[in-house]
C-alpha cells in the first residue's frame, strides 16, 4: 500500500530527511516516532503530496506521489496535525465539501458521509459549526473527513494531541477498527499509546530511521538487559535491603525512587528481570525485610527510545 | 468542474457566514445608496445613474481587495491550505473556485443595488434608458472581476491578510494611476500601445453607455494572467 524509497529532503542546506525506506500494508498501523525535528512530519509530507521528494521515491497504492500525484492521493485519507478546519461550516457541510473534493460518486455520498459520522460518533454534532466544537471534537471532524472516501492509506499526524485520555482511548479504537481495510500510519509522541495502538513501530531521528519492527522485537533487540524489578521495603530497612539487593548476582544496579513515611519504592536493574524476582525474595526474607510488593517489569518502547535517541546523539557529536 | 464549482460554493457560503462578508457588502451598500440619494434623486434632473456608477467604481477599490483578502491568506494562516492541496484537485480548480467564489460573492453585492434602478424607474417623468443601465452595471462588474483576480493573487503570496489586503490596493492605484497618466506622458510612439491597454478609457466608454464587446473581452482576458501567477504560488507552495 505505502513504499517510502530512498527518500531524501533538503530545505536549502538543511538536510531534514536522509535516505529514509519503509513499506507498509493494508490492515497494518504503523507508529512513526521521533523527537521534534526528527523529519516526520516531512516524511508525511511528501507522502501526502505537500511537496515532492528532492530525491527518492513513493508509491501509494502503486502510484507514485511524483509521477501521478492525483491518482496517489485520492488513495490518501489524511488528517493533519491540530486538524486544520473551517470554523464557519457546519460538521455535515466540512463533510459533503471533502466528499466533493474525492469526487465521491453522488450516490455513495450520503451512506458514506452517515458511515464516517457513525465511526466516529459525532453524530449530536453534525449540524453544529465547526468553530463552536471541543478540540476533541474538531479531531474526531478531521478524522470522519480522512476516511469518507475509504481510502487505503489513511496518514494521521498526531492524531491524540490535545485529547483527554477517555478520548484517546476512543481516537485508538477507532484506528485499530479502521485498520481492517486500509494501512495507517500515524505520527505521535506518546509513546504508551504508540505501543497500545500500533502493529510496528518505526523511530526516526536526525532525518534517518533508528528502528524498524514490532514494539516486542525493538524491546527484544534494543532494550535487552534493561529490565527491572520493583521493590517496596520498610523504610527502616532501605539502607540493609539495598545492600542485600546489590549482592544477588545478575543485579546491574539498584535505585531509590519514591515513598511514603512508612514504605521505600527500590528499583532493581537486572538483565533478567523476571527471573531474578525469586532470588530479591529469598534475599529480603533472609535479612528480615519487611516487603509490601514485589512486581517485574518489562523493558518499554520509551526505554528502547531513550536508548536509540542516545546512541543517534553520541554518533552525531562523534 | 465540480470540483471547481464545489471549491466556489464553499467560498461563496464561507464570505457570506463571517462578519467580514456583511461588513463589506453593507457598507459598500450604505455608501452606494448615499451618493444615489444625494446625487442621483435630484428633482428636475435628468433620470441618469451616471454618478452612482462612477462613486460605486471608486469604491470597488478598496471593496475588493477586502472580498478578496482571505481566499488564500486565511488557509495559509490556519493550515487549511494543507487538507486542499493533498486531495486530488489540480492548482487551476482551486484558484478558479476560489475566484468564482469571490467572483459570485461580488455579484449578490450588485444585485440590492437594482433596487436604485427600480426606484429611478418609478419616480422620474421619464423613464431612464436601458442602454446605460446595462453599460454601467457592465462597468462596475468586469472592472470588479479583473481587480478580483489581481486579489486572488495578492493572497496566494502571503498568510497575512492585511498585506494581501493592502497589495491588491497597491496594486490597483498603481494601474489605474499609469492607466491614466502613462498615455499623455509615454513617447509618442508609444502612446497608441498605452492608449489600448489602459483600462481606465475603457471604464469611461462604459460610463458613457458605450456597451463594446472588446472591452468585455479585455478585462476578461486581463484577469487570466494574474489567476495564472495565484496557481503559479500555489504549486511553488506544492514544490517548495
Amino acid at each position: 500500500m505505502l513504499d517510502v524509497r530512498d527518500v531524501h529532503k533538503w530545505y536549502g542546506s538543511v538536510h531534514a530527511v536522509r535516505g529514509v525506506s519503509f513499506a507498509a500494508r493494508r490492515g497494518e498501523v504503523v507508529g512513526l516516532l521521533g523527537p521534534n525535528g526528527a523529519g516526520k512530519s516531512t516524511t508525511i509530507r511528501m507522502i501526502t503530496g505537500v511537496f515532492p521528494p528532492s530525491r527518492g521515491a513513493i508509491d501509494v497504492d502503486g502510484h507514485s506521489t511524483v509521477d501521478e500525484p492525483e491518482a496517489a492521493r485520492r488513495a490518501i485519507g489524511y488528517l493533519p496535525e491540530s486538524a486544520p478546519l473551517y470554523p464557519e461550516m457546519s460538521v455535515d457541510g466540512y463533510l459533503a465539501f471533502r466528499a466533493s473534493l474525492f469526487e465521491v460518486p453522488s450516490g455513495d455520498r450520503k451512506r458514506l458521509i452517515e458511515r464516517a459520522i457513525e465511526r466516529v460518533a459525532i453524530g449530536p454534532m453534525r449540524a453544529r459549526r465547526i468553530g463552536t466544537l471541543s478540540k476533541g471534537y474538531r479531531q474526531r471532524v478531521g478524522l470522519a473527513a480522512a476516511m469518507l472516501h475509504e481510502p487505503g492509506l489513511l496518514i494521521l499526524d498526531e492524531p491524540a494531541n490535545g485529547l483527554d485520555p477517555a478520548q484517546i482511548r476512543q481516537m485508538r479504537e477507532t484506528i485499530r477498527s479502521l485498520a481492517q481495510n486500509a494501512c495507517v500510519l500515524l505520527s505521535s509522541h506518546i509513546l504508551g499509546e504508540v505501543e497500545l495502538t500500533c502493529d510496528r513501530v518505526v523511530i526516526i531521528a536526525n532525518g534517518t530511521i533508528l528502528a524498524d519492527g514490532t514494539p516486542a522485537d525493538l524491546r527484544e533487540k534494543h532494550a535487552a538487559g534493561r529490565g527491572r524489578v520493583v521493590v517496596e521495603v520498610g523504610r527502616a530497612d532501605a539502607a540493609n535491603a539495598e545492600v542485600a539487593l546489590r549482592a544477588i548476582p545478575g543485579v546491574a544496579g539498584v535505585q531509590t525512587a519514591a515513598g511514603d513515611a512508612e514504605w521505600v519504592t527500590l528499583v532493581v536493574e537486572s538483565t533478567d528481570p523476571a527471573g531474578i524476582r525469586a532470588a530479591i525474595g529469598q534475599a529480603l526474607v533472609r535479612a528480615a525485610i519487611p516487603c509490601r510488593s514485589l512486581q517485574a517489569e518489562a523493558p518499554s518502547l520509551e526505554q528502547v527510545f531513550t536508548k536509540l535517541l542516545e546512541q543517534s546523539r553520541t554518533e552525531a557529536a562523534a | 468542474m465540480s470540483v471547481t464549482l464545489a471549491i466556489a460554493r464553499r467560498e461563496w457560503a464561507s464570505l457570506f457566514r463571517l462578519p467580514v462578508g456583511w461588513v463589506t457588502v453593507a457598507l459598500f451598500l450604505m455608501l452606494c445608496g448615499s451618493v444615489f440619494a444625494l446625487a442621483v434623486l435630484n428633482p428636475g434632473m435628468a433620470a441618469s445613474q451616471r454618478a452612482f456608477f462612477g462613486a460605486a467604481g471608486w469604491l470597488l477599490l478598496p471593496v475588493v481587495p477586502a472580498i478578496s483578502m482571505r481566499l488564500f491568506s486565511e488557509e495559509l494562516r490556519s493550515g487549511t491550505i494543507e487538507p486542499l492541496i493533498t486531495s486530488p484537485v489540480r492548482e487551476g480548480s482551486i484558484v478558479m473556485g476560489k475566484y468564482l467564489g469571490a467572483a459570485a460573492m461580488l455579484a449578490c453585492m450588485l444585485v440590492p443595488t437594482l433596487l436604485y434602478s427600480l426606484v429611478l424607474w418609478r419616480v422620474s417623468a421619464r423613464p431612464p434608458e436601458i442602454g446605460p443601465l446595462l453599460a454601467g452595471y457592465l462597468s462596475l462588474l468586469l472592472p470588479g472581476l479583473f481587480y478580483l483576480s489581481l486579489g486572488t493573487m495578492c493572497s496566494a503570496f502571503t498568510a497575512n491578510q492585511t498585506l494581501a489586503f493592502l497589495s491588491t490596493l497597491f496594486v490597483l492605484l498603481l494601474l489605474l494611476l499609469g492607466s491614466a497618466l502613462l498615455p499623455n506622458l509615454a513617447p509618442i510612439a508609444w502612446r497608441p500601445l498605452l492608449g489600448y491597454l489602459s483600462f481606465d478609457a475603457r471604464i469611461q466608454d462604459f460610463a458613457k453607455g458605450v456597451i463594446d464587446p472588446r472591452h468585455a473581452v479585455y478585462f476578461v482576458g486581463a484577469s487570466i494572467p494574474p489567476l495564472l501567477l495565484a496557481g503559479v504560488a500555489l504549486r511553488a507552495r506544492r514544490l517548495a
